[in-house]
């Protein structure tokens, strides 16, 4: 039994560490706040994209999204794109359009209310951000907000445009 | 070593074996070949007081390539939670709990998916069906079979057959479910669902749901709402005696006002005998709003209301007010009531009980940032529940120093003082949480819990919890957390489903690995 924690562990533990992302991004279709339907496909190719897993109810995505607005607005004129997916359940999703209209974000938001696209990119948990290069193809995934982990973000997002 | 304990390390091994081998090594990374994607969620625990031990494991591999995609989901649990709910009565349980071949044909706005093997669906706000995974309650109620999704013009139709799993892990019920969605009319949306369930025993008729919906948008108003309708023949003929054609309604109602920086959200719930269950009761397969507010704090989670589909009504408001991006405030309030004596569910019952308040909460909160450097959070909540017969004080401080670009320190407290109603006994509690941040990789938490109890006048009595939760990031694709001390027990709440957590005493490791 401790052998196979053990084994279960180092396993995890060394393919995490030496693994790289490349893969091409799932395409995916969801209903915005406005209630337009949105395709990832739509953008995918033609400008980096940053997709962000949050929730109403998540305060440090609130932290990050204050950062991630500051970001958007400073880069979407050079074509950087920024899709905000809500993992919000049936209890919660009521509050998400309320939240975003009064905080005044104009980026584009998406209702993912049953995780079909959080399972799909393995957001156990939010918030959770995904860069997609213009190529299509995935180059950052981090889990957590940390002040500072928005710097990350931004040279990352300045070197793909 | 026993047989089970080879075959999950035979099927690890081989997993793992089958994707390196597969691998091209660039220096020290490691590329996964195109379409292939990798999630490992691995969670230890060791309670030194109850010499328990628990390994639990969740594996997904997933394949895309072309229209098709396949994958599946490897769950190891040796030893399993003794909670029976989630053991389901195994100490080991290793298999491959989930499974499916995918076909998407044509393109997203007009073609076909087509998916066969285990999904999760969900119409709506999950008034007639929600079936999901949600790993962190411990619940998943995926079905087995069937599903198809058609896109064409501005109608979405979704149609399935599966089997769900019961309590005994066995798959005894069928349901039959369509749900189609037209969004032609600028700015409405319309939606009609049937949910039928036959269990696999003669003994049980068919019981089926439907429901129509409609979600509009109308200058800074929205709103949705959606009425639903139960029939079993049996109930209709054995409790009604033939004379009425429904044995359970519901309607969820939900109206938004948004305005520069205000919004105000409103919604109104009533369950009439509306839960759509298993055979033998152990699974439920429709979850609608639960009509009460989601936290992250510790303590305003300590005393939870659970949702229930069958017996319910009430409302919630909450509001929210931005005077700046330095200063925000919002204010929630609901009520839950029990039904009145003609209800479905009193007379299915038959019982004649006024209705009850089952919960009734309020909670504010502002927000400031004094400076970029220091921002504050205080919050307030006050919640009044039947099932414990307790109203709860819980006032909220929590400050943030951010010390430089990469390093942030949190301190929150918490208090709550407990009534309980019919005794007048008191309970306080106290928390204290510290922690540091540093970007992008490390994290370190110190939470202490403090329990004070009067159980005569002048007598103390206070027991302490205390842990130490250390956070880190491997390489680029695996977030480690490790916890050491002790946990007081408490309820994970998430859209008024709850899990019970007991006591624990020990150490505890996670660890989630992803990989694209």
């Amino acid at each position: 039994m401790k052998i196979m924690s053990i084994a279960l562990i180092v396993l995890w533990m060394s393919v995490g560490i030496y693994a790289q992302d490349v893969d091409k991004a799932p395409n995916f279709m969801l209903e915005n706040i406005d209630g337009d339907l949105v395709e990832l496909n739509d953008y995918l190719g033609e400008s980096p994209i940053l997709l962000s897993f949050w929730a109403t109810w998540c305060k440090p995505c609130h932290e990050e999204m204050v950062q991630l607005n500051r970001i958007y607005e400073e880069y979407e004129s050079e074509g950087f794109v920024m899709l905000a997916i809500s993992t919000d359940n049936e209890k919660s999703i009521a509050k998400v359009k309320p939240f975003i209209k009064s905080k005044g974000y104009s980026f584009e938001v998406l209702y993912d209310t049953n995780q079909e696209v959080s399972r799909k990119y393995y957001a156990q948990m939010v918030p959770y951000t995904v860069i997609i290069d213009k190529s299509g193809e995935i180059v950052y995934s981090h889990m957590g907000y940390k002040k500072g982990d928005e710097k990350k973000i931004e040279e990352l997002v300045i070197n793909i445009l | 070593m026993k047989k089970t304990s080879k075959t999950v390390i035979s099927i690890l091994v081989l997993s793992f074996l089958l994707v390196s081998g597969n691998l091209k090594i660039y220096g020290q990374s490691i590329e996964l070949p195109n379409g292939l994607g990798i999630s490992n969620q691995l969670e230890y625990a060791y309670d030194s007081q109850k010499d328990l031990e628990i390994l639990e494991n969740w594996l997904n591999l997933d394949y895309r390539n072309g229209i098709f995609s396949t994958g599946f989901r490897l769950d190891v649990f040796q030893p399993n939670d003794p909670n029976p709910s989630i053991s389901r009565g195994k100490n080991r349980f290793a298999d491959i709990a989930y499974k499916y071949v995918q076909a998407d044909i044509g393109n997203k706005r007009e073609g076909l998916q087509i998916r066969v093997g285990n999904y999760y669906a969900l119409f709506g706000r999950g008034m007639l069906l929600k079936s999901y995974e949600d790993r962190s309650l411990r619940v998943d109620n995926n079905l087995m079979g069937v599903k198809l999704l058609a896109n064409y013009s501005d109608f979405q139709l979704t149609a399935l057959a599966g089997m769900p799993e019961n309590a005994d892990a066995e798959r005894k019920d069928l349901i039959h479910a369509v749900d189609l969605e037209y969004r032609g009319i600028k700015k409405v949306k319309l939606g009609a669902s049937v949910v039928s369930n036959l269990p696999q025993t003669e003994a049980n008729a068919r019981t089926t749901l439907a429901s129509l919906r409609t979600a509009t948008s109308l200058w800074n108003f929205d709103f949705y709402g959606e009425y639903g309708i139960k029939k079993n023949n049996q109930i209709e003929e054995t409790v009604f005696g033939g004379n009425e054609s429904i044995v359970g309604n519901a309607f969820y109602g939900n109206l938004n006002f948004y305005y520069g920086p205000f919004s105000l959200t409103s919604e109104y719930k009533y369950y009439d005998n509306f839960a759509l269950m298993s055979n033998d009761g152990t699974v439920i397969y429709n979850t609608p709003p639960a009509v009460r507010k989601d936290y992250q704090y510790i303590l305003l989670n300590r005393h939870p209301s659970p949702l229930d589909q069958n017996n319910e009504q009430g409302f919630q408001l909450e509001a929210s007010l931005n005077l700046s991006e330095d200063t925000y405030f919002s204010a929630n309030y609901s009520e839950t009531k029990t039904l009145n004596s003609g209800s479905y569910y009193q007379r299915i019952m038959s019982s004649n009980v006024i209705p009850r308040m089952q919960f009734k909460e309020f909670y504010v909160q502002g927000f400031h940032a004094w400076s970029k450097d220091v921002k504050t959070i205080v919050g307030f909540g006050y919640n009044e529940e039947l099932s414990t017969n307790t109203k709860n004080i819980t006032p909220i401080l929590e400050n943030r120093f951010y010390l430089d670009d990469m390093n942030t320190l949190k301190v929150i407290l918490e208090h709550q003082q407990t009534t309980n109603n019919f005794s007048g006994e008191k309970k306080f509690d106290d928390v204290l949480v510290l922690e540091y941040l540093r970007s992008p990789k490390l994290s370190i938490s110190f939470v202490t819990e403090m329990e004070t109890t009067e159980p005569e006048e002048g007598r103390l009595v206070r027991k302490f919890w205390t842990f130490i939760q250390l956070g880190y990031q491997l390489g680029e694709h695996t977030d480690l957390s490790f916890l050491v001390g002790s946990r007081q027990a408490g309820n994970i709440c998430i859209g008024g489903v709850c899990r019970y957590e007991p006591e624990f005493n020990g150490v505890e490791l996670k660890m989630v690995t992803r990989l694209f």
